[in-house]
């Protein structure tokens, strides 16, 4: 899942490392306002936790492919534990030491890796996850909730973010579409990051039975809300509005193009072809099959991850209340 | 059991010429050697054989075995095979040959290049290079820390999967081995934290103040 040197143009890595610099330049000064000298041994604990996580395999036998799986990404997993500041300096950790450690995920590509999964999978993750979680009543329930649905949108936005990187990468040669990559990305990320939100959502769900004060809380920090409100609402909107991209995009065509028509105004078509690929008719680009593809794949993992979420919260219920009757054997 | 230490910093305990070169170089080498593979179009090809060329002789000095080479390369050639292929595939083969052909060339050889860079360098020069490279100290404290607990954790990890193995018997269903290995991690992680937690009320007791001290500290 990381992207290797080579795969994206010099400028558009340029671009995402100053980006995602920025972030995590802010992300450690919140750190360091906080609590400075115990975050240095928990958040170094848990980028090798997710390190190690990451070599867990989850196998993928479904087609018939034994030896195929996949793994955790964490991002989510690390801001629901640690906080979104620290959570994101975990995941960059991790990215560091994947890529001069292991080369895995380019040197110069470092920045695009970060931006994907540390900054868009942390915090944009987590200002889903408290989102969902204040909507549901700040429970266990809506932290488990939060957690699942934060841990699936993050997929896609990674993806979603990759492929439009990589049409800026390649825009200026040979005719190239960046939609179909997009759909093609999006409808397979769809399904991955279904597991992600399997694998998120039972581990917070492991450590809400056993051990819920290990779980981060805005309040215990002192701070007060760690992402202010409009911020939190602006990230969900910014990614349910990729998942419903997912969705919708392919069957856009049928309606009077609006997108054409506001890039008109704005007087978009003045610039290079290329450009206004973007903004081009849906109908001559993606195949019938490929739209419905898409907008299934997309409808599939929404409703697989509601019956995860389903799922997980009744076990967890079960086993509070197995722990609230261990109690008096303690 | 496997042991990470024989899979993390395999070869950064070479002798070579590579080995001895100043760390800064080697950043500065392998940076450099990216950056030409990947901004040099695709259409000055003999430019890209002389520079795989160059990488290969570095990795031959390093005395990197081969066949280590030919491992790290088959589990990555697939992928960016796949990932490249993707893009014909997505415009219905009609077009982005070009631009798969520019791919496959230029990540294998900023691949190769990593990997060099990967094997001449252990970690503890790379963090001392980061370090005087104004790496803010808190993020190389973190990164010390957490190559530390890797080791800690990988073998606890490994702990735990041979107790499931003793459990299970090997096969289950796959429904079953996701679960276990969700659980895994949530296991590992209150483990961890637990860790972490006890960890630093040692540190605190010994006066850790958050800064970290070295030997080589000028």
């Amino acid at each position: 899942m990381h992207v290797p040197d080579g795969l994206l143009s010099t400028e558009v890595c340029i671009a995402a490392g100053v980006i995602s610099l920025g972030a995590f330049g802010y992300s450690l000064r919140r750190l360091k306002d906080s609590l400075a000298e115990r975050t240095v041994p928990m958040t170094g604990m848990m980028a090798a936790l997710i390190f190690a996580g990451q070599m867990i395999n989850f196998p993928i036998a479904l087609l018939g492919i034994p030896s195929v799986s996949g793994h955790l990404m964490g991002g989510v997993l690390a801001a629901v534990v640690l906080g979104p500041w620290a959570g994101c300096i975990a995941v960059t950790l991790v990215l560091i030491v994947q890529c001069l450690l292991f080369a895995d995920g380019g040197l110069l590509a470092l920045g695009v890796n970060v931006l994907n999964m540390a900054v868009v999978g942390s915090l944009g993750g987590y200002a889903v996850f408290a989102f969902v979680r204040q909507r549901l009543g700040n429970g266990a329930r809506g932290t488990l909730a939060g957690g699942i649905i934060a841990a699936w949108l993050s997929v896609i936005a990674a993806s979603a973010l990759f492929s439009l990187q990589f049409g800026l990468s390649h825009a200026g040669g040979e005719l190239f579409d960046v939609r179909r990559l997009f759909a093609l990305m999006v409808s397979i990320h769809s399904a991955i990051g279904v597991g992600e939100a399997f694998i998120t959502g039972s581990v917070i769900g492991f450590v809400l039975a056993q051990r819920p004060d290990l779980l981060y809380s805005a309040d215990a920090d002192g701070a007060g809300g760690v992402v202010p409100r409009a911020g939190r609402a602006v990230a969900f909107g910014v990614m349910c509005a990729l998942a419903v991209a997912a969705f919708v995009a392919p069957f856009a065509s049928s309606f009077p193009d609006g997108l054409v028509e506001i890039s008109e105004r704005m007087q978009f078509s003045k610039l290079e072809q290329s450009r206004v690929l973007l903004f081009a008719d849906y109908d001559q680009v993606l195949p019938g099959w490929q739209k419905l593809s898409v907008s299934l794949s997309g409808i599939i993992g929404a409703l697989a991850v509601l019956m995860i979420v389903f799922l997980l919260d009744r076990s967890l219920r079960l086993r509070q209340r197995a722990a609230a009757a261990d109690v008096p054997h303690e | 059991m496997c042991r990470m230490s024989s899979y993390l910093d395999r070869y950064g305990r070479n002798r070579s010429l590579c080995h001895r070169l100043p760390p800064r170089l080697k950043l500065l080498l392998t940076f450099g050697m990216v950056l030409a593979g990947v901004s040099i179009p695709v259409r000055y090809w003999p430019a890209h054989g002389v520079l795989m060329s160059l990488v290969f002789i570095g990795h031959s000095i390093a005395h990197v075995p081969l066949p280590y080479l030919a491992r790290r390369l088959a589990i990555f050639l697939p992928m960016v095979c796949m990932l490249s292929l993707s893009v014909p595939i997505s415009q219905g083969f009609a077009a982005g040959w070009e631009i798969m052909a520019a791919i496959l060339f230029r990540t294998t050889l900023s691949f190769v290049a990593m990997l060099w860079l990967v094997n001449v360098m252990p970690f503890d020069q790379l963090l001392v290079t980061l370090r005087r490279l104004w790496v803010p100290e808190i993020i190389v404290a973190m990164l010390s820390f957490m190559y530390r607990y890797i080791f800690v954790l990988w073998d606890e990890m490994d702990k735990m999967r041979v107790a499931r193995r003793a459990r299970s018997f090997g096969q289950v269903n796959l429904w079953r081995r996701w679960k276990s290995a969700a659980q895994l991690i949530g296991m590992l992680l209150i483990r961890a934290m637990e860790r972490a937690e006890r960890v630093h009320g040692a540190m605190c007791a010994r006066g850790w103040d958050g800064h970290m001290r070295t030997i080589d500290d000028e």
